[in-house]
């Protein structure tokens, strides 16, 4: 009498399914939130009667070093306009917030045409600055 | 012989998930830790259509000059805790936002932790800031 071997019946385990779903979700939306911007080095200036900032598309960054970053890349002044003005698009008023981040110690030459050309922009300055009661 | 009752069930924890638990945790508090809200001011600053339009009425407008060193408000010293009180005195009795135009002038070398000081102060005291940037002109010296 011939036997025939049957096939060894293997399932892939589905309890973890849940978790490994989870994961990937929490993983996919810190990458879609986060703007890399970490490796820009600057201290923010200090001020009074501060107010939660929000969410923006656009970040402007000045370093240390007053070099200038627009979400995380650097570029040069000149493009600066066109290229915030490309990121707001045709947002509504309220919604074209631009975030500026300046290093506490830059100078007036540096970061006044980066003001003029967000204004230039259309979009709506938030500067972004440490509560001085923080320590 | 008689065989003693136990009446305490022992149940234990299953551990299979306990490594899931962990890292989800992990993941939780790494992502509260590093997404601090940020904290600002919002500015509205007149485009600058606008703002050579007021360039013809500049000397209407309430005048901040900073300097590396020193702040004067229409040509006269002021300290800058002072700036916020004289800045409404004088804005006071102009409701229209044409009239609360003030006008910054900034000298290059002046950093942002000050620039950011006054300004502040100027829009506390109810005055909407622009910013009078020197323009760069190129001048043909004949040979």
């Amino acid at each position: 009498m011939k036997m025939k071997r049957g096939k060894p019946k293997v399932d892939i385990p589905s309890v973890a399914m849940g978790d490994i779903a989870f994961n990937l979700l929490i993983f996919f939306v810190i990458l879609a939130q986060s703007q890399d911007d970490s490796h820009i080095q600057w201290t923010p200036a200090k001020a009074d009667n501060l107010k939660g900032a929000g969410y923006t598309r656009v970040t402007v960054t000045i370093d240390k070093d007053q070099k200038v970053y627009l979400n995380g890349l650097e570029l040069s002044e000149g493009q600066l306009a066109s290229r915030i003005e490309s990121h707001l698009g045709d947002a509504p008023a309220g919604q074209r917030k631009v975030m500026l981040k300046v290093h506490s110690d830059c100078t007036a030459a540096k970061f006044e045409p980066v003001i003029e050309a967000i204004s230039q922009a259309g979009g709506e300055l938030v500067h972004i600055l440490e509560d001085k009661k923080q320590k | 012989m008689k065989f003693r009752r136990s009446t305490k069930l022992l149940v234990d924890v299953p551990a299979v998930a306990s490594g899931d638990i962990a890292f989800n945790l992990i993941v939780f508090f790494l992502v509260c830790a590093s997404t601090q809200p940020d904290t600002g001011r919002s500015q509205i600053l007149p485009k600058s259509e606008q703002t050579q339009q007021q360039k013809e009425q500049q000397d209407e407008h309430l005048t901040v000059e900073l300097k590396r060193n020193a702040v004067l408000v229409n040509g006269d010293p002021v300290k800058v805790s002072e700036i916020k009180a004289r800045v409404k005195a004088k804005l006071s009795g102009k409701s229209r936002p044409d009239d609360r135009v003030v006008i910054v002038k900034s000298a290059d070398d002046v950093p942002y932790h000050a620039w950011i000081e006054v300004t502040s102060q100027i829009e506390d005291a109810g005055g909407i800031i622009t910013l009078q940037l020197e323009e760069e002109r190129t001048v043909d010296v004949p040979q």
